[in-house]
């Protein structure tokens, strides 16, 4: 029944998967008003020390621990954001990049409470001290067919799964309203924007806190999924793995930054099967990639064509007029 | 322009099926044989194939390779091993051990290379039941993460205190100086313990200086250790860091016996400082010159199969499969409990590391050799 179908290795790249598209979403936001800023791996960090730290040490609930891990790296956003939002292009992703390794580097150093490179472990996982209360009511997974560790995994694929339909569904509204215009008339031209009305700062610097508090979100995700943590995962590696979740899939659209975390993150894995090869296909996808389409895969004509293609199809079938669809 | 979409399009979506039918691809194979005869098993294995660390995970393959060939020629188990690459990423790690713990047939697991990987690994293996055993992570604190984690490679706490105690007599030392490296779990790890071990034989340290992976630069640490003149100086590097300290040192002028740990320990020290590597003391569970049959075998055979010699990490994982093969004959079933069971129960198991057993944790009880470089190569320090 269902406990066969529910294989625990396919439950745990869909986790990574779901907590990778909030990590591509984050770098999207600031993307979409024209902030190129790679210091999403630091804030990443933040929100996991933050809501490891606090869950470990004070027994905090762990949905309360992910929720302050996400508003401390928001803090810190704004923080970071106002100064370095003079700089643009180039100079802030260094300056951002910056930043990332000064938190790094003080994970590293603040041996006391971060125990150093040796990292945090002990972390409250999600899945299992959700089985905990769920075995306190006495609900036992051998009800629906399932074993411990299957139904562990299963909650903490649901639990991300509604949480990245909300944030989607966020992030899509967002984009149609004020917020988001304002958003996308810096990207095309900052002078143009202010002269229009827009106060460019504030809405700069809130698409780059709302990048903060979304990788400070996903950070504290992966702490509880991980279980355990150190320093070197938030190294500039991953804000450039990060990085191309959004480039890859296509930065002009949130469903690039979707697909670019889904695809980056199959990838990998799906090609186990030649082994030591791997890594170099990953990178000869990167360079094609790059060279053949630059604006990433998904983009607003591929977006456009696709919806014709459907619509199409629809109304041909079913005998509809192509308005009620636009 | 639309066509090309289309075929853009097409071809996105062949790729992501092709993936997705890759992703479950196995578990169609055969299921062990049980009827009677010897045990047949298959345990999984996770190495760190590609990537920066990928010459550990080729020396740690390359051994149980060796031993497999060996133990399914004699008989006694037959062995199959699942070998998965986790590239030394945590999440890659967790991804893989689910893997292979969700097919139900695979008996235990052997590795993850880096102790990082195992403290997110070892966990989940222990809540599903199945033996893990690391042969390369010797950080503190793994065998205990749970009653299934195992381990065949010597921590440091037990490498160093055995380097430091032989230096301190040989050279009547009184006075330290301490180096590591702080942005790394094992030399952060091997500080720890050198620093407890020096306090603990009433030592007095003089200093303790950091560096970061990757420096070319020691001299304002050497500078300082060289102006409070201690009588040994206790680094704890892995061997390319180290090596370039002790190269500096030596130009420097500092003529100090160094005290290393596990990983300062390579033959790479002495290719890549040449003289200056001399004085160099570590301890260690292989020593490839050891006067004993057994291991000379080994050294000869993997130098015919892989055409240059093994290293402790080899040795280690050569060492792991045969204890697993132990364990396999003495639990009777290819049965994870079983299995772990018998393993804790491992006593004096010889091997051409030394006698093995296992403590009350999984870990590892065992007599290290400790070695000094001289004369241009590792020699036995008495």
């Amino acid at each position: 029944m269902l406990g066969d179908i529910i294989n625990p290795y396919h439950l745990q790249i869909i986790s990574f998967i779901l907590i990778n598209i909030i990590l591509g979403i984050s770098i999207y936001i600031t993307l979409s008003s024209g902030q190129l800023s790679l210091g999403n791996a630091g804030f990443m960090g933040i929100g996991a020390y933050t809501s490891a730290l606090l869950t470990i040490n004070f027994d905090l609930p762990i949905f309360l621990g992910i929720i302050l891990g996400a508003v401390v790296a928001g803090v810190f956003g704004i923080l970071i954001g106002i100064p370095a939002l003079r700089l643009s292009g180039v100079y802030l992703a260094i300056a951002t990049l910056g930043f990332g390794e000064v938190i790094r580097v003080i994970f590293v150093n603040w041996e006391s409470i971060t125990q150093g490179s040796i990292g945090l472990s002990g972390i409250p996982h999600l899945g299992r001290e959700l089985f905990k209360t769920f075995k306190l009511t006495g609900f036992d997974p051998d009800m629906l067919g399932l074993k411990n560790n299957q139904f562990i995994y299963l909650l903490v694929v649901l639990i991300l799964l509604l949480v990245n339909i909300l944030l989607v569904w966020f992030f899509i509204r967002q984009n149609k309203s004020r917020v988001g215009r304002a958003f996308a008339a810096i990207k095309m031209d900052e002078k143009a924007a202010e002269s229009m009305g827009i106060n460019i700062t504030y809405y700069k610097v809130l698409s780059f806190t709302q990048g903060a508090i979304l990788a400070g979100f996903a950070g504290a995700l992966y702490a509880h999924v991980m279980a355990y943590i150190s320093p070197a995962d938030f190294a500039y590696h991953r804000a450039i793995d990060i990085l191309i979740f959004s480039i890859f899939g296509g930065s002009e659209l949130i469903w690039g930054a979707i697909f670019g975390a889904t695809f980056m993150t199959i990838l990998p894995e799906a090609l186990r099967f030649i082994s030591d090869y791997r890594y170099m296909i990953y990178g000869v996808i990167l360079i094609a990639m790059m060279a053949f389409r630059p604006q990433g895969i998904i983009d607003v004509s591929l977006l456009k064509w696709f919806k014709k293609k459907l619509k199409l199809k629809r109304g041909g079938s079913l005998g509809i007029g192509t308005k009620k669809y636009n | 322009m639309r066509n090309s979409f289309k075929k853009v399009y097409l071809l996105i979506s062949v790729l992501m099926v092709v993936m997705l039918a890759a992703c479950s691809e196995d578990e169609t194979n055969a299921t062990s044989e049980k009827s009677g005869g010897p045990v047949s098993a298959k345990i999984g294995v996770i190495s760190y194939m590609t990537g920066p660390g990928a010459a550990y995970g080729e020396a740690i393959t390359n051994g149980f390779n060796l031993a497999l060939d060996e133990i399914n020629e004699k008989g006694d188990v037959k062995i199959e091993l699942i070998i998965e690459d986790s590239a030394g990423k945590q999440d890659q790690a967790l991804t893989v051990a689910q893997k292979l713990m969700s097919s139900d047939d695979i008996v235990a697991l052997l590795g993850p290379t880096l102790s990082t990987e195992m403290n997110v690994v070892g966990p989940e293996a222990d809540i599903n039941g199945i033996p893990i055993m690391g042969t390369s992570t010797t950080a503190a604190g793994i065998p205990q993460i749970g009653e299934y984690v195992f381990r065949n490679s010597i921590p440091e706490s037990l490498a160093i205190p055995a380097a430091l105690e032989k230096a301190v007599n040989k050279y009547g030392a009184k006075k330290v100086a301490i180096l590591y490296g702080n942005d790394d779990l094992f030399t952060q790890s091997g500080f720890d313990t050198m620093k407890a071990e020096a306090e603990n034989m009433g030592l007095e340290i003089l200093t303790i200086e950091t560096f970061q992976k990757g420096q070319s630069d020691y001299n304002a640490q050497l500078t300082k250790i060289k102006d409070l003149q201690p009588d040994l100086i206790l680094a704890s590097a892995l061997y390319n860091e180290g090596a370039v300290i002790m190269d500096q040192a030596r130009k420097m002028g500092i003529d100090l016996p160094f005290v290393g740990g596990n990983g300062f320990n390579s033959p790479q020290v002495i290719e890549i400082a040449g003289e200056a590597s001399e004085g160099l003391i570590v301890a260690t569970p292989w020593f490839g010159e050891k006067d004993d049959p057994k291991v000379q075998d080994f050294v000869k055979k993997y130098e015919t199969e892989y055409g240059h010699k093994p290293d402790q990490f080899a040795a280690q994982a050569y060492d792991a499969l045969y204890i697993m093969a132990e364990g396999l004959k003495n639990a009777g079933v290819a049965d994870r409990d079983a299995l772990r069971d018998a393993l804790a129960e491992i006593k004096d198991l010889d091997g051409i590391l030394g006698k093995f057993s296992f403590d009350e944790d999984g870990d590892v009880i065992m007599e290290p050799t400790v070695l000094i470089i001289k004369d241009g190569a590792f020699q036995q320090f008495e």
